[in-house]
């Protein structure tokens, strides 16, 4: 086989990457076609600005402290007419301060510690699915064994149980919740990883003098890029979703932290027995929305790039 | 036979999984902040008691003999005393008295799932397409996006607090005081822990009646999420086996209409969403904590929850191994169901 061949039959194969398919937009155009999808993406890019814009025209200080002795406390919604202010639109928590500007800082740190624990947790999963793909059954044994016994808890109750060793905090929440969603996508990176590993054109390139990490970047790595951006996509929901359980269960944010978890915790205690609604509905109402739209986008993902998904029954 | 073997062969995998386990669980109490000895006797204590306490609980040993020494006590269940929220009661004493509380939760929870998100699955792939399906769809992706710790709340705001139709915390009426045991045939005999259970042996039936009005609710919370994560698979598992070629054939021999042919799915359809039962059960124990929390049930969950708050390691170690155990027992329950429904699993 001549040194020419082998390099056409290996780019080639290497249409089927993720990123030419993103290219030859067969994927885009798909997932465009998908109003839900379409929705998913709106109501993301709808509460990142939010976020922004919070993060940039609230001060956290004065979020956080508590505002009795200038503003009442637990006062409905002012358009409900039940004699509260007008300027609070979602009315007033247990210690006087606004629930509006509250929940929409909320959104920035459900985003910011979101973003980081998805980051690093697919990048963990991936770096280990594919070493242990490629190396040895040592190497392999030794990486999903680890990832075993990681998946042998319930999510939450693993989150808990890492929360007891680190203490509590927002970080040491990101750190327990990053080692939480490791093994899965590790497992996803390692099965699509094994897929390219069998064809022959990664032993075609190794039989030219590729290196290691040069097949590793190169071949396998792309190839892992589909399933995993699909599983970051749907994960990303679960992330705030379980962040914002921990903060809810007094393991996560600091008191006075506006984050929807803690706001839902303070709604809990102070509102629900004694009818004050809009405590709790509207940092719950942001918190489903936005992973309703990380949903939504991560199933129109999975559809485009799964062509069976396409077929209809006649 | 090959399903024996397969079974074997799953237990066997399960040994090193359960010892990497117990592993981590006894790696807890060694990397959380906070000396055992200080955390039982309090911090006004002084040194001297701590440090024969930390004699007397064998925290002085070497490492690995302590390891060995949790090994063992672990493998027979025994994980000491709880140093505070039930300081002097064992721990499997007190797990016993939990379980049952938060079992009782999950299956009620898991039973609503069933039997709304089977159906709903169903209607959804008969419907393929249509705006049935995609209310149903969007439905059941909203189940999944909503929070228990939100969908709770706002249940109890609407039919506690504003309609007053369901009790908003706890498992019975406060007034309600109910036997520790039960007798048949003369015997005593000891009671489920379970109160919807154990309402019934009494033959309390206005007990009965309230312990369901207060487990309504509560299910209802978990029972929607599960319902929108089974009527997913539902409706996926229907449309795949759809595209299989005995349906093909089916359909070839003049199984017309398309219901027709959905009631010859629905049995392999129901496959993979028993494993998606099966696999969220365990995860139904997770979120028992949340609801919990919401709901004011004293069920293992909130035992967690405030046995970390407090440094209780005994409870937390032994709580959390409880749980990982349960999952992966319940997984491989489901590998085997599986494996018995779909030989070809088993290669």
């Amino acid at each position: 086989m001549s040194t020419d061949t082998a390099t056409t039959d290996a780019t080639a194969l290497e249409d089927r990457t993720f990123l030419d398919r993103l290219r030859s937009s067969q994927f885009l155009s798909d997932l465009l076609s998908n109003r839900l999808a379409l929705v998913g993406l709106t109501i993301i890019i709808g509460m990142v600005l939010i976020a922004i814009f919070a993060r940039f025209s609230y001060d956290l200080g004065a979020l956080r402290s508590s505002q009795l002795g200038t503003v009442s406390d637990r006062l409905a919604p002012g358009w409900t007419g039940t004699g509260a202010v007008d300027q609070h639109i979602f009315g007033t928590d247990a210690s006087g301060r606004d629930i509006y500007k509250r929940t929409l800082y909320g959104a920035w740190i459900a985003i910011k510690y979101g973003t980081v624990t998805v980051a690093a947790s697919t990048f963990l999963g991936v770096a280990l699915g594919i070493i242990a793909a490629y190396y040895s059954d040592l190497t392999d044994n030794v990486i999903m064994r680890t990832m075993d016994v990681l998946l042998a808890f319930p999510s939450l109750l693993l989150a808990l149980a890492l929360v007891a060793i680190f203490g509590a905090g927002l970080w040491k929440v990101v750190i327990a919740l990053t080692l939480v969603y490791t093994p899965r996508f590790a497992r996803v990176v390692r099965g699509a990883a094994l897929k390219v590993l069998e064809d022959e054109y990664i032993e075609a390139t190794e039989a030219l003098g590729a290196k290691d990490p040069r097949v590793l970047a190169r071949h396998v790595f792309p190839n892992t890029l589909a399933p995993v951006t699909v599983q970051s996509t749907l994960n990303y929901g679960l992330a705030i979703i379980d962040f914002a359980a921990l903060s809810f269960l007094g393991f996560g944010a600091a008191p006075g932290m506006p984050s929807w978890g803690l706001m839902l915790s303070n709604g809990v205690a102070n509102g629900l027995l004694t009818g004050k609604w809009w405590m709790s509905l509207f940092p719950g109402l942001f918190l489903a929305v936005l992973v309703l739209g990380f949903n939504l986008l991560g199933d129109g993902m999975r559809d485009a790039l799964d062509p069976r998904m396409r077929e209809t029954v006649d | 036979m090959a399903s024996k073997r397969f079974i074997l062969k799953r237990l066997l995998l399960l040994v090193p999984v359960l010892l990497g386990v117990a592993t981590f669980v006894f790696v807890i109490l060694h990397l959380a902040s906070g000396d055992p000895a200080r955390v039982i006797l309090g911090q006004r204590a002084p040194q001297e008691q701590v440090i024969q306490l930390r004699q007397e609980l064998g925290l002085n040993d070497p490492l690995y003999i302590q390891y060995g020494r949790f090994l063992v006590d672990a493998a027979q269940f025994d994980f000491g005393e709880s140093y505070v929220i039930a300081q002097g009661n064992s721990v499997r004493s007190v797990l016993a008295d939990k379980i049952p509380v938060t079992l009782e939760l999950a299956l009620y929870g898991q039973v609503v799932g069933i039997l709304l998100g089977i159906p709903l699955g169903v209607i959804s792939a008969v419907k393929q397409d249509t705006l049935t399906d995609h209310l149903g769809r969007v439905g059941a992706l909203s189940g999944i996006s909503v929070p228990i710790y939100w969908s709770g709340p706002m249940l109890i705001l609407a039919f506690s607090t504003y309609l007053s139709i369901f009790p908003a915390s706890g498992r019975i009426g406060s007034t309600i005081f109910l036997d520790n045991h039960w007798t048949l045939l003369g015997m005593q005999l000891p009671l489920t822990g379970m109160v919807t259970v154990d309402t019934l042996l009494l033959g309390e039936f206005g007990a009965w009646t309230s312990a369901v009005t207060h487990l309504f609710l509560p299910a209802m919370t978990i029972g929607i999420y599960s319902m929108a994560l089974i009527s997913r698979m539902m409706r996926s598992s229907m449309l795949e086996v759809v595209r299989q070629d005995y349906m093909r054939t089916a359909r070839a021999k003049g199984q017309g209409s398309k219901i027709t042919i959905m009631k010859h799915g629905f049995r392999n359809a129901l496959i993979p969403v028993i494993t998606v039962i099966g696999i969220q059960f365990g995860s139904l124990l997770g979120g028992a904590v949340l609801t919990e929390t919401v709901f004011g049930i004293g069920g293992i969950g909130t035992m967690l929850v405030s046995a970390i708050q407090s440094n209780d390691f005994p409870l937390v170690q032994g709580t959390v191994l409880t749980f990982a155990l349960l999952f992966t027992l319940v997984n491989l329950l489901v590998d085997i169901t599986y494996s018995y429904l779909d030989p070809r699993i088993q290669q």
